[in-house]
C-alpha cells in the first residue's frame, strides 16, 4: 500500500500544505475560507437547483457561518505524511467534501451505495455456518490446553518462589482473598498473555480513523507504558455504523449551539426536576423515528435493558431469550425476579418448540398459567452479525400470543432502507412489535439509549422503571447529538402553515416520515444537507453498500464469517486463540495500521475466537479495498481460509466490487 | 447359505476396508502405536477390564451428550401431553395485559412532573413560563451553567466529537476519560479509579464484581435502590444492621462471627455496604466508627458516596475529608461524577488491585460504551474548580446553615437529614399525642403484617439480621404523606420555590422509606435566595399541613 501522501481537497494549488494549519494568519484563513464557501455556494446551487425541498421558509441563516468553517478541511491533528488523512485521489473541482477525511472519508462514486433491505417474500437465511476442518479444532483445544496447563505451572512455581506477588490473590491477616487465584486464573494467565490487544488507549474522534496512542511493556503485559507517539489506524472496531462521530458538521454545529445555551447537565433525575424541554422534543423524535407512538430515553445504553425490563415483568412472567442475548438484558431479567428460558440462537424450531412446552406447563411446580411471557431478541446480535428472524417470530407471536421486545442496540440506524432498523428492513410495521430499545451510542455518536411502544406502556415505564426514579437525566449535549443525528437521517419537514390539522396528524403519523419542524428546537442549527435528508440518505447507502461489500469479499477470499451480508456487523472466524493476538498485531503494524476487536471466551463459545470488523457510512470503498487486501495476506499466513463456497482472486473482488454487491442472494 | 454369503461379501469387504483405513490414519497419529500396545497388553492381562472400560466411555459419552435443558422437560414436575391438547392449551392461553394505562393518581404524578425550559440552575424558567428558585437539582457546587465548562467542553467537541462509540475495553478509553480517572484519584487520594457511565449504574455493578455466592455483606437497612439492586445481583448472604447504629452493626457482626464459628464455614470474603451520607434520609454514617469495627471484624468497607461527594469536606471530597480519615481504609469508594460534579457517570476508587479487577468484571463497565468524552472533561474542569476554590463548599456550608435555621424552628415537621448534608429531607411530624389511624393497619410494605422471626429473649430488643425488616419499624401512613407532601410541593411552586418530593418505587423498594421532600442545595444560590426560599416553604409546610387537622 503506497503511503503517498495527497495535496488536500480544495487548496490542491497551493504548494505548501503547512499554511493552512496556522489558522493565525488572519489573511491565510480568511482568504482559504472564502474560497471554499464560495466553492461551497456554487455547489449548493447546483445540487439544490431542481429540488423543491428546500424551502426558504426554513433557517438556514447560520450553516452559511458554520459551513465555511467546515470546509476548512484540514485536521488539526494529522500527520502530513499518514496515508490515511487525505485520499489518494485528490478530488475533481465537481466534487465538495465538507468532512474531514480521516473523520468521514471522502467517497463521491455514486455506484458504491445500496440499499440495506430484506427481498419480499423471501425467508430470511444468514450465511450457513460452517465447521473449520478437525485439524483446526483440535490444535484450539489443545492450545487452549497447553497455556491452561502452563498457566498452572507457573502459579505454582510462583506460589512457592515468588509470594509477594501472589499475596493479593490468597487470604491473609484474617481477610479472604478479594480475587481468588481459581476465580482470576483466566484473567491472569490467558488473557494476558493478549493484553495489548484490549484497552488500547486512543484520542481523538472515533470516526473512519483513530489516533492510538502507543504503548509498550516490558513485562508481558503486566503494566504498560506510553511511549509518547500516536499512530493513526483505519478504525474498522468502533460502532459509528452512520458515521456521526463527527467533530465538525452539522451535529457538533447543533452540539455546540446546545452546549452555550444549556450548559453540560440537567443535574437530576427525570422525576426530581431534572426534565428539560429538550428530554421530551428528543423523546417526541425518537417516537416519530422508529414509528411509536411513544418513547422513553435513558441515559446509559446497558441501563436502558437492566433498569427497564424489571418493570415489565415481575414473578410469575416468563421471559424467553436468546441464548446470545446482550448482558444487560440478563442483567435486567434477574433483577426482575421473573423466570427465564432461553432458546438456541436465532432457531425458530428451538423458540417455538419452548413456547409450546411452556405455555402447556405453566408456571414450574404449580402449573398455574403464565402471566405474560416476554420474548426477547436482539435486531443485530452483535457477536454474530446475525438479525433476529423477525418474519417468523411475527408469525409464531400472532399464534403463541407473547409480547416481543426487539433491542435494536445495533441495527437502529445501521439497517433497513431508512435507517429504521431490523423491522425496517424487513418491511414489518414497528407499531406490532410491542417493545422496540435501542441506543445512541452506535449509529447515533451519541450515548445512552431509548425504549419505545404504546402510550400507555411509555407512560407507565416513565413512572415505574428505575430509570426516571434514580438515575440522572440524559446531558443536553447529548440529547442535541440524538436530536440532530436522527434529524439529519430522516430529514426535516417544514412546519405546516397552511395545512389543515388533519394533514398535520396524518404527516405525524406516516412512518417512515420526515422529522416535523415543530419537533426540533427552534434555535437549533440547520445545514441544507441535514433538512433534504441527502446526508442521512448518503450515509444509509454507504453503509449498506460498505457492509455488503466487506462481507461478500471476505466471503469471496475464503474466509468463514457469520451473518446476515448486509449486516455492518462481520465475524471473522478465527478459531485458534492465538490467532488473534497476532492477527490484531499484524494489522496494527501495517504500512497503513489497521486497527480490529478481536473476541474470545467467554464472549463467544470457546472455540469460534473472531475478529469483529465495524463497518461504516464513513468508510470509502478504499478502506475496505485496504481491508480485503490486509485480511488476504494475513488470511494466507495464518492459513484462515477455510471457508467453503465460490472463491474470486483479491484483485478480482476488488474490481467488480459493485457487481459483487449487486448480486442477488447466493448460498 | 453360499448366496447369503456371496451377497453379503462387497459388505465384509467394505467393512475389512474401513477398519483397514482406520488402522492405518489410526498409527499415522504420532505416539499411537504406544497405546495401542498398552491396550492390547492390558486386554491380554485382563480381559473383564477391557468390558468395564468400555462400559465406562459409553457411559461418559451418554452423561455428556444429554443436554442440560432436558433434565427439566423431564423432571417430576413434568406432564406429558399430546399434541392436540398442547395446541387447545396454547388457544386458551391469554396473557395479561403488558401495560395498565395509568389510573388518576399515577397519571397526576406524572403531569405533576416540573420541566425547565432552557438551562438549569439557581433560577431555572419552567413550562409556564415562570422562573422559579430551585432548591431541587443536584448542583451542590453550582457548576451548572459554568463559562470555563462549558468553554472546555466545546474545545473538546471539536477535537473528539461527541460519542466514545466503544466499550473502554475495544478502543473507547479515550486518553481524556483516563485523566478523569486519574483526577479522580489524586482528588480522593486513592491509587487508582474506574469511570462508569452512569452514577445508578455503578454500585450495582461494583457489588456483584467483588461479592460472590457465599460471601457475606453486612449492609445498613435503609441503603438506596442501587445498593439493593447490587446485594440482589450478588447472591452473597446479606445480614442487616438497623439504620446509622453502630451498635446494631456491632452486635451483628459478632453475631456473623458466632454463626461462622458455629457452623465452620470456611474464610469468605466479607464487606460493609452502607452510605456516607444516606439517599433516603440525608443522614451521615460515623465513618470513623465503621472503619474502626471493620478493622477489628477484618471486614472490607464499600461505602457509597454518591451524596457526600462533593458537597461535604472542605474542597468537597467526602466523609474522608471531613472526618479526616485516610481513605486508604475505605476499600471500595463509590461516588456520583453526576451529582458531585454536575456531569454525568459515576466512579469507584481504591486501590489498583480493585480498579483493575473491575475493569474486567464490572458488568456495565465492560457492556457499556464510555462515557462521551466531553463529559469527562466537564467533570475534570469540576474538580479543579472544587480544588482551587474551598470558598464554594463554605457558600454551601453556609447556603444549608441558612435553610436549616429556617426549617428546624418549623413545628409540623422533622428533618432527619445531618447539619452539614446539602440534601435535606422533610418529613411530616406524626402528631404524637393522638393514636395511629386506622387505616395504617392496612398493608403497606412497612406494615408488620409478616411476624418476625422469633428470636432468643436475650436479643428480644434487636432486630433480627437476617430479615431486612427492623424490630420496631416505625410507623406512618404513606399515601396520606406523600399527598401532603405534594401539596406542599405545589404551593411552594406556585410561590417561585421548585422543590420535589424524593421519589420512590414503594413497591421495589426493599423497605419503605419514610415520604419526604427532598431539598438539595446549591452554592450558586445567594443566602437572601435561601432565606427566601426557605421561608416560603416554611409557609407552604405550615399552611398545608395545619389545614390538615
Amino acid at each position: 500500500m503506497p503511503s503517498r501522501p495527497s495535496p488536500m481537497a480544495l487548496q490542491s494549488s497551493s504548494p505548501q500544505p503547512s499554511i493552512f494549519r496556522k489558522k493565525s494568519t488572519p489573511a491565510m484563513s480568511s482568504a482559504a475560507s472564502y474560497l471554499s464557501a464560495v466553492s461551497e455556494a456554487d455547489a449548493r446551487a447546483r445540487a439544490h437547483g431542481g429540488t423543491p425541498s428546500s424551502t426558504p421558509a426554513l433557517s438556514l441563516s447560520s450553516s452559511v457561518t458554520t459551513s465555511s468553517s467546515d470546509t476548512v478541511l484540514d485536521d488539526p491533528d494529522a500527520e502530513f505524511d499518514d496515508a490515511l488523512s487525505y485520499p489518494r485521489n485528490p478530488p475533481t473541482s465537481e466534487q465538495v467534501f465538507t468532512t474531514v477525511h480521516s473523520e468521514f472519508g471522502h467517497c463521491a462514486n455514486e455506484q458504491y451505495r445500496f440499499m440495506s433491505q430484506h427481498k419480499p417474500g423471501t425467508p430470511y437465511r444468514s450465511y450457513p455456518e460452517q465447521d473449520p476442518p478437525h485439524y483446526i479444532l483440535l490444535t484450539t483445544y489443545l492450545s487452549y490446553l497447553l497455556v491452561i496447563c502452563l498457566g498452572h505451572l507457573r502459579d505454582f512455581v510462583g506460589k512457592r518462589f515468588r509470594r509477594s506477588a501472589y499475596r493479593h490473590l490468597l487470604a491473609h491477616d484474617g481477610y479472604a482473598a478479594l480475587n481468588s487465584d481459581f476465580d482470576s486464573f483466566y484473567t491472569r494467565r490467558l488473557k494476558t498473555r493478549i493484553d495489548d490487544c484490549f484497552s488500547h488507549p486512543v484520542t481523538g474522534v472515533p470516526g473512519r480513523t483513530i489516533l492510538l496512542l502507543d504503548r509498550y511493556s516490558p513485562d508481558y503485559n503486566v503494566t504498560m507504558h506510553p511511549t509518547g507517539t500516536r499512530t493513526r489506524g483505519l478504525n474498522i472496531s468502533s460502532y459509528n455504523y452512520l458515521g456521526f462521530a463527527q467533530a465538525r458538521g452539522g451535529c457538533a454545529d447543533a452540539v455546540e449551539a446546545c452546549i452555550n445555551r444549556y450548559g453540560v447537565s440537567s443535574c437530576g433525575t427525570r422525576l426530581e426536576g431534572g426534565s428539560l424541554d429538550l428530554h421530551e422534543q428528543a423523546e417526541a423524535l425518537v417516537a416519530k423515528f422508529v414509528g411509536q407512538e411513544d418513547s422513553m430515553i435513558c441515559s446509559m445504553g446497558f441501563a436502558t435493558n437492566s433498569t427497564v425490563i424489571p418493570a415489565l415483568v415481575s414473578k410469575g412472567s416468563l421471559v424467553i431469550s436468546d441464548e446470545f442475548n446482550h448482558a444487560s438484558i440478563r442483567f435486567g431479567v434477574r433483577v426482575s425476579g421473573a423466570n427465564v428460558r432461553t432458546f438456541k440462537h436465532n432457531n425458530m424450531k428451538s423458540l417455538e418448540n419452548l413456547l409450546r412446552e411452556v405455555i402447556s406447563q405453566g408456571q414450574p411446580k404449580t402449573h398455574r398459567p403464565w402471566k405474560k411471557i416476554l420474548v426477547i431478541v436482539e435486531g443485530l446480535f452483535s457477536m454474530e452479525g446475525t438479525l433476529a428472524n423477525l418474519p417468523v417470530i411475527m408469525e409464531l407471536k400472532k399464534k403463541y400470543k407473547f409480547y416481543l421486545f426487539v433491542d435494536e442496540a445495533h441495527s437502529i440506524g445501521a439497517l433497513g432502507p431508512h435507517g429504521r432498523g431490523v423491522a425496517d428492513y424487513f418491511g414489518i410495521n414497528p407499531r406490532n412489535i410491542d417493545i422496540l430499545m435501542g441506543t445512541f451510542t452506535k449509529s447515533f455518536g451519541a450515548a445512552g439509549g431509548y425504549i419505545s411502544g404504546s402510550k400507555a406502556l411509555i407512560d407507565g415505564l416513565r413512572l415505574r422503571a428505575h430509570t426516571g426514579t434514580y438515575t440522572e437525566a440524559m446531558t443536553p449535549p447529548v440529547l442535541m447529538q440524538v436530536v440532530a443525528s436522527m434529524a439529519s437521517i430522516m430529514g426535516i419537514s417544514p412546519a405546516p402553515s397552511s395545512n389543515t390539522a388533519v394533514q398535520e396528524v396524518a404527516e405525524l403519523e406516516r412512518h417512515p416520515g420526515t422529522a416535523p419542524m415543530s419537533l426540533l428546537p427552534s434555535w437549533m442549527p440547520l445545514s441544507p444537507a441535514m433538512v433534504d435528508g441527502s446526508d442521512g440518505q448518503m450515509r444509509l447507502r454507504r453503509i449498506a453498500f460498505n457492509s455488503r461489500y466487506l462481507n461478500r469479499g471476505l466471503r469471496r477470499l475464503g474466509f468463514i464469517t457469520y451473518g446476515c451480508a448486509d449486516s455492518p456487523v462481520i465475524p471473522l472466524l478465527l478459531f485458534n486463540p492465538g490467532k488473534m493476538a497476532v492477527f490484531s498485531r499484524m494489522m496494527r503494524t501495517r504500512a497503513v495500521p489497521i486497527v480490529v476487536v478481536v473476541v474470545a471466551y467467554p464472549a463467544t463459545p470457546l472455540v469460534t475466537s473472531r475478529v469483529r470488523f465495524c463497518v461504516s457510512a464513513a468508510h470509502t470503498k478504499e478502506d475496505m479495498d485496504m481491508v480485503l487486501t490486509a485480511c488476504d495476506e494475513i488470511g494466507d499466513l495464518l492459513d484462515l481460509k477455510q471457508g467453503q463456497g465460490e472463491r474470486w482472486p483479491l484483485q478480482e473482488i476488488i474490481d467488480r466490487a459493485v457487481e459483487l454487491v449487486n448480486m442477488p442472494e447466493d448460498s | 447359505m453360499s448366496t447369503t454369503a456371496s451377497s453379503l461379501e462387497p459388505l465384509f469387504t467394505l467393512v475389512a476396508q474401513s477398519y483397514e483405513t482406520l488402522e492405518s490414519t489410526f498409527y499415522k497419529i504420532p505416539g499411537s502405536a504406544v497405546i495401542a500396545r498398552y491396550v492390547k497388553s492390558s486386554h491380554r492381562d485382563d480381559p473383564g477390564r477391557t468390558l468395564l472400560e468400555v462400559i465406562l466411555i459409553i457411559f461418559a459419552i451418554r452423561t455428556l451428550l444429554q443436554s442440560r435443558t432436558k433434565a427439566e422437560a423431564s423432571g417430576k414436575h413434568f406432564i406429558e401431553f399430546s399434541e392436540k391438547e398442547i395446541g387447545e392449551l396454547v388457544d386458551e392461553w391469554s396473557p395479561e395485559p403488558l401495560a395498565q394505562p395509568l389510573n388518576e393518581a399515577e397519571r397526576a404524578e406524572l403531569d405533576s412532573v416540573p420541566v425547565v425550559v432552557g438551562p438549569t440552575g439557581p433560577k431555572p424558567k419552567l413550562a409556564n413560563g415562570k422562573t422559579v428558585l430551585n432548591l431541587a437539582s443536584y448542583n451542590f457546587a453550582g457548576l451548572a451553567g459554568n463559562q470555563i465548562i462549558k468553554e472546555r467542553c466545546i474545545d473538546i467537541l471539536r477535537r473528539y466529537g461527541l460519542g466514545s462509540c466503544s466499550p473502554p475495553g475495544f478502543y473507547g478509553s479515550q486518553d481524556v476519560q483516563t485523566q478523569l480517572e486519574q483526577d479522580i484519584a489524586d482528588f480522593l487520594g486513592t491509587e487508582d479509579a474506574i469511570l462508569y457511565s452512569q452514577a445508578f449504574s455503578t454500585i450495582s455493578s461494583v457489588i456483584p464484581a467483588f461479592c460472590k455466592r457465599g460471601d457475606i455483606i453486612v449492609a445498613d437497612r435503609s441503603v438506596n435502590f442501587a445498593i439493593q439492586k447490587g446485594l440482589q445481583i450478588s447472591r452473597c448472604t446479606v445480614r442487616w444492621y438497623d439504620h446509622n447504629d453502630m451498635e446494631s452493626l456491632q452486635h451483628v457482626l459478632e453475631s456473623v462471627e458466632k454463626e461462622r464459628i458455629k457452623k465452620n464455614w470456611p474464610l469468605t470474603r466479607r464487606f460493609i455496604v452502607t452510605e456516607g451520607i444516606f439517599e433516603h434520609d440525608g443522614v451521615m454514617s460515623d465513618l470513623p466508627k465503621l472503619i474502626e469495627l471493620k478493622l477489628k471484624y477484618k471486614y472490607r468497607l464499600i461505602l457509597d458516596e454518591s451524596v457526600s461527594f462533593g458537597s461535604v469536606g472542605r474542597t468537597g471530597r467526602g466523609l474522608t475529608e471531613l472526618y479526616n480519615v485516610p481513605v486508604s481504609q475505605v476499600d471500595m469508594l463509590v461516588g456520583s461524577v453526576a451529582n458531585g460534579l454536575t456531569a454525568t457517570g459515576g466512579f469507584c476508587a481504591g486501590s489498583h488491585i480493585v480498579v483493575k479487577h473491575q475493569r474486567i468484571n464490572g458488568t456495565s463497565y465492560v457492556f457499556s460504551a464510555a462515557m462521551p468524552p466531553l463529559m469527562t472533561v466537564a467533570a475534570s474542569e469540576g474538580i479543579s474548580v472544587l480544588r482551587n476554590t474551598p470558598s464554594i463548599l463554605t457558600t454551601l456550608q453556609e447556603n444549608i446553615r441558612v435553610v436549616r435555621a429556617i426549617l428546624d424552628k418549623v413545628d409540623c415537621i422533622t428533618i432527619p437529614s445531618h447539619n452539614a448534608s446539602a440534601v435535606i429531607h422533610i418529613n411530616v411530624r406524626t402528631p404524637s399525642s393522638t393514636p395511629a389511624p386506622a387505616q395504617l393497619l392496612s398493608p403497606t410494605p412497612l406494615s408488620p403484617a409478616i411476624p418476625a422471626t422469633p428470636l432468643s429473649p436475650s436479643s428480644a430488643k434487636l432486630s433480627n439480621p437476617t430479615s431486612v425488616r427492623p424490630r420496631h419499624p416505625v410507623q406512618f401512613d404513606a399515601e396520606l404523606e406523600e399527598r401532603l407532601l405534594q401539596d406542599i410541593v405545589d404551593d411552594a411552586l406556585a410561590q417561585g420555590v421548585l422543590i420535589t418530593r424524593a421519589k420512590r418505587l414503594r413497591d421495589q423498594e426493599l423497605i419503605g422509606a419514610r415520604p419526604s421532600i427532598r431539598l438539595a442545595i446549591s452554592a450558586a444560590m445567594s443566602k437572601k435566595d435561601c432565606e427566601k426560599a426557605a421561608n416560603v416553604i416554611k409557609t407552604s409546610c405550615v399552611k398545608v399541613l395545619s389545614r390538615r387537622r
